[in-house]
């Protein structure tokens, strides 16, 4: 284990989980002496008859303000601005945000302007800008994966500008997680394994990362292991709810772990790549993750070979020589992504190339990856990689995730051996 | 009840290592402004900043600070200490005195130093980074690779900067900071 020289952690997002865990938000809404929630959602979710069963479990001893279902895949800060009026015009006090990030990553955003007021949530960019408490928020999270339940940071879209801007701060972390398994029982098989890898991602990353400590460490390879053990398990019987429930503590524990330690070149990609092509994130994680460990080989190898005793379990870490570890890692999550593949009938992505909407038109077309890379030095996850990050170094990756060969090694330009935490 | 036995406490100043950083941020900022005019790296990133763009770096809450901003005309110019009355797009600070010490005197690599949450930035995180890129930068200019390695995540290889350029660079930003 490393002891880093120094650390910060902060955690204090109640987390109320198991089966019913919905009955108990009017007595949290109470203790936080609010009575007047808003929710906000969006169309997937209240289709599937979630905002229902939120309503029912709520609004016989809450009145619900209002209810906003329009949140788009991609939060964006023009959206924040418009329900920011809508919470106001209704005299709400306190949200209650029902989805998966981008849901979650709005209701921050609108949290930060009804609660410190103006009306445009640039205005409020950088990471010192909020420095106090906001109004109440309870986040019932519908996916496995964003762990923003547990985040303190907003990734909200520039549209105009075609970036992904990040507000850290403390005070967004939520009051209170929900995990309900009956949140996340209806979400399909192919949402379920980018999203599931997406939990994956962050603990990963949160082990490797610049700023990792001893608790951000332990819930890391909690939440690794929980995914190995159920996500394949869940794609191929969504109705396991035992399984569905690891999952979703799974994603918290991740959201924990890496809001404490940051990610590295895998966000930053999986940001530019999700910010210029619109491409969802889980199944940027699930795609970059391979790359993002090997490029960091020579950094924090021991680290990644650690990774494989959650990931493969005791008898397959046992027999691996040390030096091998981290190489069988990688490998290992490969093939989850090719299990998850076949599992889903080809609808979970393993490389760039790959990637199309419902339509079938190709995403993330090749001759974009000068502008995802130009994108991706401008994203702030690049901070936390253990290794440099420059223009060329990330077009090189993405040449490979694009079509999905492992990394060629040799291509890394390396700034010494072993990192210093 | 005597109120005199509860004293207020006022923060101490630190003269030495005030002085020594803020000769340290004088230094960087003309550096910056000198870098600007002959590395091509940086003046490309300068180019990508919006018209007017300014920004400080400095020591929480107190400083000493620099103030760094692009001019009317496109032109970066190093505009001194004070922040007061500037409009600011962009405050990067370092929580406290110590800690800024620790990242001066290269005892603590500004990378560890971003991962122990050293910093505060107020402002756009993208031109954040694009000033990070120039600091960097500017730090290989103006130390030699056996500090620079100390303060950055990976020194430039021959292939991003050849040692020929580099000396010849570093020669121009020394005269420009000190001269012009």
């Amino acid at each position: 284990m490393i002891l880093p020289s120094y650390y910060e952690f902060c955690c204090r997002v109640k987390t109320i989980s198991g089966q019913k865990a919905l009955e108990k938000i009017p007595g949290a809404l109470a203790r936080m002496n609010s009575f007047r929630p808003m929710i906000i959602t969006d169309k997937g979710v209240s289709g599937a008859g979630l905002i229902k069963l939120v309503s029912g479990a709520v609004g016989k001893k809450v009145k619900i303000g209002a209810i906003y279902d329009d949140v788009p895949a991609d939060s964006d800060y023009k959206v924040v601005n418009a329900i920011a009026k809508i919470y106001r015009s209704k005299g709400c006090d306190s949200i209650i945000v029902v989805g998966g990030g981008s849901p979650i990553d709005t209701a921050k955003g609108v949290n930060i302007l009804v609660s410190l007021g103006g009306n445009n949530l640039l205005d409020y960019c950088g990471s010192g800008s909020v420095k106090q408490k906001l109004k109440p928020l309870i986040a019932v999270p519908t996916t496995s994966g964003t762990g923003s339940e547990m985040t303190l940071v907003a990734v909200i879209a520039d549209k105009d500008r075609n970036i992904k801007m990040a507000f850290p701060s403390y005070f967004l972390l939520p009051d209170i997680a929900v995990l309900d398994p009956r949140m996340t029982k209806t979400l399909p098989p192919f949402l379920t394994a980018p999203t599931g890898m997406d939990a994956f991602t962050h603990a990963c990353e949160a082990y490797i990362g610049l700023a990792k400590n001893p608790l951000s460490d332990t819930s890391a390879l909690q939440a690794i292991q929980l995914v190995s053990q159920n996500l394949l398990k869940v794609v191929k019987n969504p109705n396991d709810l035992n399984g569905r429930l690891a999952l979703a503590n799974a994603s918290a524990l991740a959201g924990l772990s890496f809001s404490n330690s940051m990610v590295g070149l895998v966000h930053n990609l999986g940001h530019a790549t999700g910010g210029v092509c619109h491409v969802p994130h889980g199944a940027c994680m699930s795609i970059f993750l391979p790359y993002g460990l090997e490029y960091n080989f020579h950094k924090v190898g021991d680290l990644i070979g650690d990774l494989l005793y959650p990931i493969a379990g005791a008898e397959v870490f046992a027999e691996t020589p040390k030096k091998a570890r981290p190489e069988k890692a990688v490998a290992c999550i490969r093939q989850l992504n090719q299990d998850l593949h076949d599992a889903t009938g080809g609808r979970h992505f393993r490389n760039l190339k790959e990637i199309t909407d419902r339509s079938g038109k190709q995403l993330v077309p090749k001759e974009t990856l000068p502008l995802i890379a130009k994108t991706a030095i401008g994203d702030g996850s690049k901070v936390y990689n253990t290794e440099e990050i420059t223009y060329d170094d990330a077009l090189m990756v993405l040449e490979h995730a694009y079509e999905g060969i492992p990394l060629n090694r040799k291509l890394i330009k390396k700034g010494g051996k072993g990192q210093k935490f | 009840m005597n109120i005199n036995k509860y004293p207020e406490i006022k923060p101490g100043v630190k003269y030495i290592k005030k002085i020594y950083i803020a000769v340290m941020l004088f230094i960087v900022g003309r550096a910056m402004q000198a870098a600007s005019r002959i590395d091509k790296t940086i003046k490309k990133e300068f180019e990508d900043l919006p018209d007017g763009f300014t920004f400080s770096l400095g020591i929480l809450p107190n400083g000493p600070y620099m103030i760094v901003g692009k001019n009317e005309k496109g032109k970066v110019k190093y505009m001194g200490w004070n922040p007061a009355g500037k409009k600011l797009d962009l405050k990067m600070g370092i929580k406290n005195m110590e800690v800024a010490f620790l990242v001066f005197s290269f005892q603590e690599s500004t990378t560890v130093a971003f991962a122990h949450d050293r910093f505060i930035v107020d402002g756009d995180l993208t031109n954040a980074l694009a000033i990070v890129r120039v600091l960097d930068l500017v730090e290989v200019y103006l130390l030699p690779k056996i500090i620079t390695k100390l303060a950055v995540k990976r020194y430039p290889k021959w292939s991003e900067l050849s040692p020929v350029r580099k000396h010849i660079n570093r020669i121009l930003i020394y005269v420009r900071t000190f001269t012009v």
